[in-house]
């Protein structure tokens, strides 16, 4: 009975209810936009200073005013076409050592080595210098590649042009600027290949040294780098526990 | 029963009708009423209608105008790059209402003047008095002032913040991008021809591409600047083409104009030499000519033999040489000492008419097609081209055209003979390359190759090499019409280029207005000495940034040309 009088009033207060939830869900959307534009509104605010403060460092750091620093202060200049790398290989060439002659090292005798042991194949002067031409090891017939070409350009066969390989060089005591390790080679073939180099040396040295043969070469090819840029070991050399590569590159490595 | 019978107590009959009058009057109000309570009620169910709308769908009380996008009051120009080099920024304003102002004036006009003293106190003061409503006294003031103006506390001075250009690169490439005025209106450049597209709501947001690179730009315009100093000249302009697509990648007018101030100086500054000033830029023109001789079949090699005395009397007038040859030459020694008398021939050989349709497809006889509007519009003899007339502007005497129509020529030349037209903006998605059109063909072009690098490997323009670029061009001195003469002392000297020459890919053009003779040019005014060396400077600071790789082992096919030297004296 009382339910059924009271029935329109619950219709009405639900209906109300409905309406209310309804319009505090609206509202809370309402809010939430507000929101979420506020934040909008922020992101537009920073961009703008932003915006502002790259145009200032732009306009201080502009062009013409990087232009009038370098001028006074840095002295910058465009790289050369020779600076220029075209990739790995020419970067590590610039790596190379540059070949030093050490005028202070101690004299050593030149036969104190055995140098028999590692004749090179070099069959002509061989038999020019009466040496046997059987003694070489089978080592030596081991050609280690390596990224080194200068003893590929050294024309071993100049030899009968030059005198001071008149006489057997291995038979008698000479002295040697011993400046690279003490694995280097004595090669009468090679040094032969050299005359202006060796003569240049011996004269440095001592009147004995006419016969010395193993002087190292530096002076005629030069590597291209500048004084800078030295390394202490070739990057690009065999292992020095090989045979003959040594970390000098002007001895040979055959 | 007294009572009264019904009959007899029957009312009276006007009692009766005021009884159906009533009623009737009952009905009508009853209606009436219904109906005010409709209406009201309908009023009612509207406004709660509304109320509920609202809160569902309508805006909050607190709700701010927000700016959901960032939309400068102008759109911005950036370069190829997107470096920007104009942009819309607030600036903040000082100005005051001399009427508002209710403190002391004097005092007022004394402390204006110490924060600002580009005016007196005397003029502060006078425009305090002066009565009237408004004025600007700083524009694009710096924070520090308007705090400090901001704390002299009177109300009568408005601070505000306006939008205001600003061109972060100052002076960079001002002629290209030209300036605003007052009203944020472009009145000169690319702000005048993209008026509209800068300052339209719809298209604003997008920054405006061009096709010039800073870096490009700022090697150009400081060597061009060093030159033009160095020789006392009284203006140059420079023009950087890509080759391929036309693109202008630098081009530049000296004296410079700073964009930012475009009223503080000389309207000679303002002029555009790289667009609208047209100078006859001599022997620059002398490739053109060839290679129309080349394409009509007049030249099947560079060995071609010509009779090249000391002077060549023509038509009534003579013809000179600066290193006259005195005994036959090749085309290739024509153009390696760059003698009028070889190439006056070569163009009389050509004749007239051709000349004028070459020209005409070319682009050098009409206006300088660019998108800015201060374009010039190249001189040609016009109704006097006659066969002497064909002659000098063979040599490039006698027809005038702006510095980018020559640079234009040059592209059109090492693009394989096809001819697009220069364009500011970037060709990308948004603007694609239009289709070219064939002037000269394929063959011609890569034969003029060899040709012009010989010019800077052993003729006049061998100041403008820069190693390892393989640099190509022709030097350019032309004698300057003063008051209708031909001085013998004041030239204009220009330079323009090809590199890499092996494979065309950008043209540079120089151009000295008046350059004096120094010591370092042992008295000479030539192209060579002074315009060439802006060109080899500017080549090797920007051939690596844009991406031109160096090669001292690289040049183009030089057998064309090389047997057809023959060995200097010297």
């Amino acid at each position: 009975m009382s339910g059924r009088s009271f029935r329109s009033v619950f219709m009405v207060a639900s209906c109300a209810g409905a309406a209310l939830g309804c319009y505090l869900v609206s509202l809370r959307v309402a809010s939430e936009r507000a929101a979420l534009e506020d934040v909008e509104n922020q992101i537009v605010l920073a961009q703008r200073d932003v915006r502002v403060l790259q145009t200032e460092i732009g306009t201080r750091g502009r062009l013409s005013q990087l232009e009038r620093w370098n001028a006074g202060a840095f002295a910058l200049s465009a790289p050369a076409a020779d600076q220029f790398l075209k990739g790995g290989f020419e970067l590590a060439r610039l790596a190379r050592p540059e070949h030093q002659v050490d005028f202070k090292a101690p004299v050593v005798l030149a036969s104190a080595p055995a140098p028999q042991k590692t004749q090179p194949l070099e069959q002509p002067e061989v038999d020019d210098s009466g040496v046997p031409a059987a003694s070489a090891p089978p080592a030596a017939l081991l050609h280690i590649a390596s990224y080194k070409t200068e003893t590929r350009e050294v024309p071993a066969r100049s030899v009968v042009k030059l005198p001071l390989t008149a006489a057997n060089p291995t038979d008698k005591p000479a002295t040697a600027d011993r400046s690279a390790s003490p694995k280097s080679v004595m090669k009468p073939g090679l040094a032969a290949a050299q005359p202006k180099a060796a003569r240049e040396v011996a004269k440095a040295v001592t009147a004995a040294a006419k016969k010395a043969v193993d002087k190292p070469v530096a002076t005629a090819t030069r590597p291209v780098t500048k004084p800078v840029r030295i390394a202490n070991i070739d990057p690009l050399a065999p292992l020095p526990g090989r045979h003959s590569a040594t970390s000098k590159g002007k001895t040979a490595d055959r | 029963m007294n009572a009264p019978s019904p009959a007899l107590v029957a009312p009276r009959p006007e009692r009766l009708r005021l009884v159906g009058q009533r009623r009737q009057l009952l009905a009508l109000m009853h209606q009436r009423l219904m109906f005010g309570m409709i209406v009201y009620a309908g009023i009612v169910a509207l406004i709660a209608l509304r109320i509920l709308y609202l809160a569902a769908f309508g805006d909050h009380a607190g709700r701010k105008q927000s700016l959901t996008q960032l939309i400068p009051e102008r759109g911005d120009i950036v370069d190829r790059n997107g470096d920007p080099l104009a942009r819309t920024i607030d600036a903040w304003t000082i100005a005051i209402h001399p009427t508002k102002v209710i403190g002391d004036k004097l005092e007022l006009a004394r402390q204006l003047a110490r924060l600002m003293p580009e005016q007196s106190e005397e003029q502060y003061f006078a425009l305090l008095r002066s009565g009237k409503p408004f004025f600007y006294l700083r524009r694009r003031a710096s924070p520090a002032l308007v705090e400090a103006v901001n704390a002299l506390g009177e109300p009568g001075l408005a601070i505000e913040r306006e939008p205001d250009r600003l061109y972060p690169q100052t002076t960079l490439a001002a002629h290209v991008l030209g300036y605003t005025d007052i009203d944020g209106h472009g009145v000169a450049g690319m702000e005048r021809a993209f008026d509209q597209r800068l300052s339209d709501a719809a298209t604003r947001g997008e920054p405006l591409m061009l096709s010039i690179d800073s870096r490009a730009q700022q090697a150009l315009e400081h060597e061009l600047m060093t030159a033009m100093t160095k020789f006392s000249a009284i203006g140059a302009a420079g023009v950087i083409l890509d080759v391929k697509t036309g693109e202008v990648l630098a081009m530049t007018s000296l004296p410079e104009v700073n964009p930012n101030q475009p009223g503080a100086v000389s309207p000679d500054a303002r002029f555009n030499r790289a667009t609208q000033g047209v100078y006859e830029l001599g022997s620059t023109f002398k490739p053109f000519t060839v290679a129309m001789a080349m394409d009509s079949g007049l030249i099947k090699s560079f060995g071609k033999q010509y009779n090249c005395p000391n002077t060549l009397p023509a038509y009534g007038h003579v013809v000179h040489d600066t290193h006259p040859f005195g005994r036959t030459c090749t085309v290739a020694e024509i153009m390696q000492e760059s003698s009028n008398i070889g190439t006056a021939q070569i163009a009389d050989q050509l004749g007239t008419e051709r000349q004028k349709v070459w020209l005409k497809k070319m682009g050098f006889t009409g206006p300088v097609p660019i998108e800015l509007k201060e374009r010039g519009r190249a001189l040609t003899p016009g109704s006097r081209w006659g066969p002497f007339e064909t002659m000098t502007v063979g040599f490039g005497q006698g027809i005038a055209v702006a510095p980018l129509q020559l640079a234009m020529g040059y592209q059109t030349l090492f693009n394989g003979g096809v001819y697009h037209a220069p364009t500011l903006l970037k060709i990308d998605r948004a603007h694609p390359l239009p289709a070219g059109k064939r002037v000269f063909s394929e063959e011609t072009s890569y034969k003029m190759r060899a040709l012009l690098r010989l010019v800077v490997m052993k003729g006049t323009g061998k100041k403008a090499d820069a190693p390892g670029y393989r640099v190509g061009g022709k030097t350019g001195t032309a004698q300057k019409l003063i008051n209708g003469r031909y001085s013998q002392t004041i030239n204009i000297t220009s330079f323009a280029g090809v590199f890499p020459m092996d494979e065309p890919r950008y043209v540079i053009v120089a151009m000295l207005d008046e350059p004096k003779a120094t010591k370092d040019t042992y008295g000479f005014t030539t192209a060579g000495w002074n315009v060439a060396p802006v060109v080899s400077g500017t080549i090797s600071r920007i051939a690596p940034m844009l991406g031109v790789q160096p090669d001292m082992g690289r040049e183009p096919d030089m057998s064309q040309v090389l047997p057809y030297i023959h060995e200097k004296k010297d």
